[in-house]
């Protein structure tokens, strides 16, 4: 049996979104109408519909702040909002302040109010390049995003998991990617607490990179470290923990002592003249990440050469 | 009597929330206005509040995250979760309405039963402090699902209790054909809680029948008993059951531990105490 399809309708007019929930309803799609904005993203985060419509008529600046908290959170990326416009007013909304994916003008055309939610649902199907595991963006978006940073006050910070590969060996890939899973949680909530204006994105495997305001970058790094530390702690048991290591055969069949999980970051400035284009923030990425995996303790590293 | 147990599991499938006091909110939402609200303050909060922790906790060990069923402590699932998210599920949180004497009295029980398991296992050097006590915290959440989603047997628990001086455990098993322990255990289930409170939920009230939880499982009956016994809240009839033999044997338990136990136990009640006042006063100026 499939599912029905779960739509959620934000609108402070309680007429008007009861009469959306009746017509959902004639088409057999489940409706939740939410009338306090205040309680909204909590009810989303609990029980994610599948499109969510917001009636955004009067300009309303509140509903327009929760899209782009619900946005924010990168689980939520994908959730397809659609906003409600008087007619004409679209000409004047200001998208890049609030991400939609579509709109709908008010009065409706019946037809093509359902035709947007299909439109709306098909389009999630071949979305950008987000990471399937973590939701975050993927190399495409990144380095655009390393790009506009560039000679900018904000630092690119490459995160890779110390002894990730012989863990996933051992524990297998579907433990490997709740750490992926983890690691990208962690990371988008500390930059997410760090202030708005910051980037995480997913390279691939377990090489993760973030973007923040050159000041906050230490607390940033010494953040995600803290708080890997404590969930790291419910992955393995007390014995490997008090030890610091675990046994487990390499590939040549060798019983090999293998340190826990930790985690790599290499802090690279973009406000140095040096940072001229891509390549270079790449390349002296490459050279912290190598003094940051060093120690095999979890730490970050700065560089702090201005040429 | 099977349709009893059928009627339970199936509210219990669609139920999503269960209201939390209206004091645990407002305080939450004070800290939710101060931006700088660290993880650990929020953490604070929650943890003393069964409810809230265990939507939390639910909504960290639902597939949509990909965590299933591993996070069982409110410090790793706010850090998973990200401030952000535990402050807007609190703000959508549902609350009681009345401030009625057995629900505080229940919140108080479990928040109480929450700091003896604490005391208990550091006391006996358990690992996973954290986690005996979120299990301790949430080991009545099923007399929540009681009172909140089937109110008239509620009422009559109470009526049996009272007239014929039974037990809450046995006035429960005859009414409804099951206990709290039993349905804590389903909504723990249906809620994707780990196992490892799972257990001690669903064996609180028998010890010996735990297997991969043991002792977690018997400090969290020894927790609910010490609670008991103290007077400290009230979690629906008051008889103070035994300790269970399964429990001191496995705790290695003698009188002189219970005494250094219950001594501590008791200052730190003080305090729970005084954190009850705080969130009813809070709970009355905001209503």
């Amino acid at each position: 049996m499939t599912q029905k399809l779960r739509i959620t309708v934000i609108s402070k007019d309680r007429d008007f979104s009861s009469q959306i929930g009746l017509w959902l309803q004639g088409k057999g799609l489940q409706s939740i109408l939410l009338h306090e904005l205040g309680s909204v993203l909590g009810i989303i985060y609990v029980d994610p519909p599948d499109v969510v419509i917001a009636d955004l008529r009067h300009g309303d600046s509140e509903t327009q702040n929760l899209i782009r908290d619900l946005r924010g959170d990168s689980y939520f990326s994908m959730l397809p909002v659609i906003g409600i416009f008087e007619e004409n007013a679209e000409e004047t909304f200001d998208w890049s302040g609030c991400p939609l994916d579509d709109f709908i003008a008010y009065p409706f055309n019946h037809a093509e109010f359902f035709s947007r939610i299909n439109l709306s649902l098909q389009r999630i199907g071949r979305v950008l390049d987000n990471n399937p595991l973590t939701k975050l963006p993927g190399n495409t978006s990144i380095q655009n995003a390393i790009e506009k940073a560039l000679g900018r006050d904000l630092a690119v910070c490459y995160i890779d998991i110390n002894n990730f590969k012989p863990y996933n060996d051992t524990y297998g890939f579907s433990h490997g990617d709740e750490v992926l899973r983890m690691v990208a949680r962690i990371m988008a909530n500390s930059v997410r607490e760090a202030g708005s204006g910051g980037f995480c994105g997913h390279i691939g495997g377990d090489d993760f990179v973030f973007i923040v305001n050159v000041e906050k970058a230490e607390s940033v790094c010494q953040m995600i470290i803290d708080h890997f530390r404590i969930i790291v702690s419910d992955l393995f048991g007390e014995e490997e923990k008090t030890r610091g290591f675990y046994r487990a055969k390499d590939r040549l069949g060798n019983e090999q002592e293998i340190p826990l999980l930790g985690i790599a970051i290499a802090v690279v400035p973009m406000n140095t003249p040096k940072m001229t284009h891509f390549g270079k923030v790449a390349e002296v990425s490459a050279e912290m990440k190598k003094y940051a995996k060093k120690s095999g303790e979890s730490c970050y590293v700065v560089d702090r050469r201005r040429t | 009597m099977d349709n009893k147990r059928a009627e339970i599991r199936s509210i219990i499938k669609d139920t999503k929330s269960l209201p939390t006091l209206p004091g645990v909110i407002a305080k939450l939402t004070a800290l939710a206005e101060n931006n700088k609200a660290s993880v650990n303050e929020m953490a604070r909060v929650v943890s003393s509040d069964q409810v809230l922790s265990a939507k939390v906790l639910r909504l960290v060990n639902s597939p949509f995250y990909g965590f299933s069923g591993r996070v069982s402590t409110i410090s790793n699932a706010l850090i998973l979760l990200g401030v952000n998210v535990v402050k807007s599920l609190a703000l959508s949180s549902s609350i009681f309405e009345m401030m009625e004497k057995n629900t505080v009295g229940l919140w108080e029980h479990s928040l109480g039963a929450g700091v003896a398991a604490n005391i208990i296992a550091k006391k006996l050097n358990l690992p996973e402090i954290e986690e005996i006590s979120t299990a301790a915290l949430l080991h009545d959440i099923g007399k929540v699902i009681i009172k909140i989603k089937l109110e008239s047997e509620y009422d009559h628990l109470i009526a049996l209790i009272k007239e014929k001086d039974m037990s809450m455990l046995e006035a429960e098993k005859n009414l409804l054909d099951a206990d709290h322990a039993e349905i804590g255990e389903w909504l723990a289930r249906s809620w994707f809680l780990p196992e490892k409170l799972i257990e001690p939920i669903a064996f609180h009230h028998n010890v010996e029948k735990a297997s991969t939880q043991l002792a977690k499982t018997a400090v969290v009956h020894l927790a609910d008993v010490l609670v008991k016994a103290s007077g400290f809240g009230f979690s629906g009839d008051d008889y103070v059951p035994l300790i269970q033999a399964a429990a001191w044997k496995k705790l290695g338990l003698n009188e002189a531990m219970l005494e250094n136990i219950v001594a501590e136990l008791e200052e730190k009640l003080v305090d729970c105490k005084n954190f009850s006042l705080e969130i009813q006063s809070e709970g009355d100026t905001k209503t």
